[in-house]
Formats: structure tokens, C-alpha cells, sequence
């Protein structure tokens, strides 16, 4: 992958933070919030594939989804390519989603079960009114169909979804992004419904559609050993932060937080007689409500001292392009 | 001791007139305090077997022939009633969703009283004190018993299942994708909380899993599944370290892993057959790299390879799989 220095996507200090109704016999009016995602800086290079990793409820699908300002942010910045998301109007925003696709986990709940395969690849097209031509916009749509090698295309064209299985749909679904020829691909989950070979698959498919179509990808994703393929960076959340970044191969060979050291520590690999040591976390997530002051990890965490008890640690380069929100 | 033992078991679905073989001619022991992992793809059989042996499956599922032998007695042909009673006393399943295995509008102390009540008559302050000590030992508060359902979060669920799976001192256990649904520090809590209850009720364990890094960790044995049949049965370092079907050395190779050099993995072209009218001789042949014509023409016998490694395929222990 040749990744550029030129960052495509940078995210600033991004928060965003759900308020939760006390029910309607609630009369003190103190809001409480949800904080989902609570102060996130990163940036993506072009032609980089970035993963976001986490456990259920750290704030990753929040992410990605406040990245494409499908929900409105608390406070922070995004900037895609020069331009600040939430400064655009609804016209601007529509144009600028072109070139940010999203990919689902789930294709069966994406794709419009009455729909032929060949108007669900075409719709994004018809509905921007990018080709008003008939005769190219199928040459169009069976192109797309032939790049991510559903072959012969003008036979999958004609099916409906529940002709396909779940890799061929997975497939569709990429399609129909790439056919608006996007710069940047945010794929959540995109291979968690999938067996391990079809899984494969498309994580190989997705791997040469970079190559040939100059795509940038965030991966978002619960499996570190399946980021370990897809991805060149990675970002490890917990409860709304980022716990630490860097390159991946660092991550997962030198984790330096102690909540990615438990966290690799806890993948199963497929080798019976691997022989490893695993740490523990003791309880379980807590939800972001409330806060103790100090590093949210401390509660669960071996190795705290006084300090994480006050303050939030911020992210520290601990080696070249490797950052840990820990004071240890 | 063997506890369970299925012999040649064959389940088929009638689907208006034609008949899907979902299980076809699956063989495999356990033994106290052994764990059996079941491995393959969706589709392959692995959960109609484990259905078949709690006699659950769908109202268009049977057991057409085979053993069950549950202790030496064989369960195939029991009745409806005879079955009710061997559930939970003699074996329990643990599914896969447990927010979904809980009724949730009844506590879930009922729910596991419930069941010791039906089964043992026993007067419900015995069931109440049971139920409490499962809890202590399943590492959940006894507080928390007639908590509701939506009360508890995923792994708490999971652990409250197995308390109810062992409510009634059952022989066997089958665990069907029983930590999928969890993050991977819950995962490895409720699967060495299950290799310690296990040790200590001198349990039979059958795991139905697709992950093959859970497997590789977790079972004494390993039996992988494809097109309802048994392709490969072993100890778990004779499946990884010595495998002898190319459907096995595929399925590891697609598998990522965290250890070890990170190499373009491979996947396996086509998808399994469809199993209304599946591929003559072996099932696998045609997505096979190394089939000959013998392959299509001849289903090939799950013959003993090396001592208690056993294989389906007319050139196991002739290939070169690659493994090292």
C-alpha cells in the first residue's frame, strides 16, 4: 500500500454525548449524558486503511457514524479532504457523501429485498443524477459488479437479494459504493456475518479494490486478529477515548496501555498448543454515565497509581507514530 | 468413561418433497471431563447434530438412523416424554443468544427454579438455596437471582444459562456457540468458568463452535464438519499440527490469527454444496485442489489414520498440505 503523508480525513477533539431522560416523573432537570464518544483527535492518510478496534459499547460505531455526520457531534471537528463537515449545508454534505461510503455489518438489512441487483448498484447514481443515460448507466453498473468479481455480471444483475448468499451480497453492498467512485470507505464490520473462508474472501477482495480504485478505509471492527490483516493503523478505544494508536504490527506485538495488553492478551489464536499468558480485567464495562474523575480504565486497571486517580491521561508518543493515554 | 456416543447418526429435513441431508453419518465419543469441539461453517451440520441429540430440532427435522447412546442407553428411539425427562437431568444445552434464552418477563431465578422444581419435586427453598449456591459458583451474586432478564448484561446472561444447565447434576453439556455473541475478556471468563465446573461435576462437554481459535484453545478433541459429515476427528494438536483433510488445512489457513508471521491468507473457492442433492463420492471433491477421479465417483470411509485421528478422504496421509 503506498500511503501518502497527506492527511485525507483529520478528526478534532470529537465528542458526542446522548442525554438520557430521567423519565417524565423526573423533575430536577439535571441532564445526564451518555458519553459515547468523549474527545477523539486522529487523523487518516491517503491510501492508508485505518481499523478502529474496541469492545461492544467503547464508542466505535459512534464514531464513524458522527464522522459521516449521520448524527450531529457534541462539540470537535472533522475535516475531509480541506473541508470541515459540520460548516457544510444539506446540498454540500449530499455531494461531499460521494466520496465517504458507508459498509454495513449486516448487507440482508442494506439491500431492498424488491429491488433487482442491478437498480440497487445504480440507485446512488440515479439518485445524484450522475448518469441520466440509460445505456451507461448499466454499462456502469455491470462494470462495478464485475470489479468486485460478481461474474458473469449481467446474470447477477438481474437477481434479486435472496438469489445471493451472504458473501455475494457482502459484494453487492461494495459495489454499490464504489460504483459513486468514493475516496474514503468507512466499513463497519463488514465480514462479522461471515464464515471464516468467505471472511476471506472479502477482506482479500476489499485489500485489491484499494489498489486498483486509490481507496483510504477505516475498518471498524471487534477482532484484533482480523484488523491485523485488513489494516496498516489502529486505534484502540475504551468507554469513548482513544486508548492507543500507532502502527498496527506495534499494537499488537508491543502494547503499551495496559488495556491493549489485556486486550491481545485475551485473543484466542488457532493454534492448540500456543501457550500463552493472559491478564484479566476484572468486572466488566462499565456504561459511559458519570465518570469517576481520573483514567477511566483505573477501576479495572493492574498497574494504576495516584495519578490516574485525578486526571485523564492524554495521549503520549511512546514511540514513533505509537500513542498511549496512560501514565505508565 | 464414555458418556456420549453418537453412532452413524443421519438427520434429514423434509422440505415439502424434497429431503435436505443435514447430518449424514456423524460418529464421535466423549468422555467424562472431555470436551468434543464441533467446527465448520454454517450449513455444515454441526448444530442439527447437537439438536438431534437433545432431540429439539424443528418440527420438519428427524433422525432418520444412527445411536445416540447417552450413558449406554440409547436415546433415538425414546419418546417425546422420556425425552423431557433426560433434558436438563442428563444433558443441558447452552445457546448461543442468551438474552434471547430467558423468558423476559419472568425472573431469572424463577426460570432456574422453575426447571429443578419440574424435574426433582423438590420444595422451592431447596430449589431457592440451589439455585443460589449455582449462582455463587457461576460467579454472580445469589442477591441477584430474581433479578430480571434485561437487568444483566451479556456475560452475566451467559453465566446465569450455565447455572440453569447445571441446576439438575447433568452428564453432559452441549455448549452451542456459547460465547460468540461476547467481547473477548468475557469470552475467556465464561470458558475457563466452564472448564472449572466441568472438572468439578465430571462433565461431558460438546462445543459447537465456528471459530477455530476457540477450539484450538478450549477442546481436548476436535471434529471438523463439512456437508453434514464428519470430515476429520482428533486430538486437537493431531487437527492443527498433523491435519490430514484438505478441508481442515483450508479452513485453519482462512483463519487470522495475532501470533506468528502475518501472510495473505487464503480463502477456498466455491461454497459448500447444496445439500438437496449433494456431490457424488465426497462431498468435498469439487472445491478440492487434490481430487482425482476417484473422488466423484466413490464417497470415501472415515477410516483411523494414526491412532485415534480419523479421516475422510481416499488420500489421507498421501497429500501435502503444506502444514508444518
Amino acid at each position: 500500500m503506498n500511503t501518502s503523508t497527506k492527511p485525507i480525513l483529520k478528526v478534532e477533539n470529537l465528542r458526542k454525548w446522548f442525554s438520557v431522560r430521567q423519565g417524565i416523573f423526573s423533575f430536577r432537570n439535571e441532564d445526564k449524558y451518555v458519553k459515547a464518544v468523549d474527545g477523539v483527535s486522529f487523523e487518516v492518510f491517503e491510501g492508508g486503511s485505518m481499523c478502529i478496534v474496541g469492545e461492544s459499547g467503547c464508542g466505535k460505531t459512534t464514531l464513524a457514524r458522527t464522522i459521516l455526520r449521520l448524527v450531529e457531534p457534541t462539540t470537535g471537528t472533522v475535516i475531509f479532504q480541506d473541508r470541515s463537515i459540520y460548516d457544510l449545508t444539506r446540498e454540500e454534505l449530499g455531494k461531499l457523501r460521494l466520496e465517504m461510503q458507508m459498509i454495513f455489518q449486516n448487507p440482508f438489512e442494506v439491500l431492498d429485498p424488491r429491488l433487482r441487483i442491478e437498480e440497487l448498484i445504480g440507485e446512488g447514481l440515479v439518485i445524484h443524477k450522475l448518469e441520466e443515460d440509460e445505456n451507461r448507466l448499466r454499462q456502469r453498473v455491470l462494470q462495478s459488479l464485475e470489479d468486485v468479481r460478481l461474474i458473469p455480471a449481467e446474470d447477477f444483475a438481474r437477481r434479486y437479494t435472496h438469489e445471493l448468499s451472504g458473501g455475494q451480497l457482502q459484494r453487492v453492498a461494495i459495489a454499490r459504493s464504489l460504483i459513486l467512485k468514493p475516496k474514503l470507505i468507512i466499513a463497519d464490520e463488514p465480514v462479522s456475518m461471515l464464515d471464516a473462508s468467505i471472511r476471506t474472501e472479502i477482506m482479500n477482495l476489499m485489500d485489491d479494490l484499494q489498489e486498483e480504485h486509490d481507496l483510504t478505509y477505516i475498518f471498524i471492527t471487534h477482532d484484533l486478529a482480523q484488523a491485523r490483516y485488513i489494516g496498516d493503523f489502529c486505534i484502540v478505544m475504551y468507554l469513548g477515548r482513544i486508548a492507543e494508536m500507532g502502527p498496527m504490527e506495534d499494537i499488537i506485538m508491543n502494547p503499551v496501555h495496559p488495556y491493549t495488553k489485556a486486550l491481545v492478551s485475551n485473543i484466542p489464536v488457532p493454534d492448540p498448543d500456543a501457550k500463552r499468558d493472559r491478564i484479566d480485567i476484572p468486572g466488566e464495562t462499565p456504561t459511559p454515565i458519570d465518570l469517576p474523575p481520573g483514567c477511566r480504565f483505573k477501576p479495572r486497571c493492574q498497574e494504576h497509581g495516584v495519578k490516574c486517580e485525578d486526571e485523564e491521561p492524554e495521549l503520549v508518543e511512546v514511540s514513533p507514530g505509537h500513542w498511549a493515554a496512560c501514565y505508565f | 468413561m464414555v458418556v456420549l456416543e453418537v453412532d452413524n447418526l443421519v438427520t434429514k429435513y423434509k422440505l415439502g418433497k424434497r429431503t435436505v441431508h443435514a447430518v449424514d453419518g456423524v460418529s464421535f465419543k466423549i468422555d467424562a471431563k472431555e470436551t468434543l469441539g464441533l467446527a465448520g461453517e454454517s450449513g455444515c451440520g454441526k448444530t442439527t447434530t447437537a439438536y438431534s441429540i437433545m432431540r429439539i430440532l424443528p418440527e420438519n427435522g428427524f433422525v432418520d438412523s444412527g445411536r445416540i447412546l447417552l450413558d449406554g442407553d440409547d436415546l433415538v428411539p425414546k419418546t417425546e416424554d422420556e425425552m423431557r425427562d433426560i433434558r436438563w437431568r442428563y444433558a443441558s444445552i447452552v445457546f448461543q443468544y442468551a438474552m434471547n434464552a430467558f423468558n423476559p418477563v419472568l425472573r431469572i431465578g424463577k426460570q432456574i427454579i422453575e426447571v429443578m422444581r419440574e424435574k426433582d419435586n423438590m420444595t422451592k427453598e431447596e430449589a431457592v438455596k440451589i439455585a443460589s449456591d449455582l449462582f455463587d459458583e457461576v460467579g454472580l451474586e445469589p442477591g441477584r437471582l430474581m433479578d430480571f432478564p434485561h437487568e444483566f448484561s451479556g456475560g452475566m446472561l451467559q453465566r446465569a444459562i450455565i447455572a440453569q444447565a447445571l441446576a439438575c447434576d447433568p452428564r453432559l453439556i452441549i455448549a452451542d456457540e456459547p460465547v460468540t455473541a461476547l467481547d473477548v475478556v468475557v469470552q475467556n471468563k465464561i470458558l475457563d468458568l466452564l472448564r472449572k465446573l466441568q472438572d468439578k461435576y465430571n462433565l461431558a462437554v460438546l462445543f459447537i463452535t465456528h471459530d477455530l481459535s476457540v477450539v484450538a484453545e478450549n477442546c481436548d478433541s476436535v471434529g471438523i464438519m463439512y456437508a453434514g459429515n464428519l470430515v476429520e476427528k482428533g486430538s486437537a494438536t493431531a487437527i492443527y499440527k498433523e491435519t490430514l483433510h484438505p478441508y481442515t488445512s483450508k479452513l485453519i489457513g482462512a483463519f487470522p490469527s495475532i501470533i506468528g508471521p502475518k501472510k495473505r491468507l487464503e480463502f477456498i473457492p466455491g461454497s459448500p454444496p447444496n445439500l438437496v442433492k449433494p456431490p457424488s463420492g465426497c462431498k468435498f471433491h469439487p472445491r478440492c485442489p487434490f481430487a482425482q477421479d476417484i473422488c466423484s465417483t466413490e464417497v470415501p470411509e472415515f477410516r483411523e489414520i494414526k491412532s485415534e485421528h480419523f479421516v475422510r478422504c481416499h488420500f489421507a496421509g498421501e497429500l501435502d498440505l503444506g502444514v508444518e
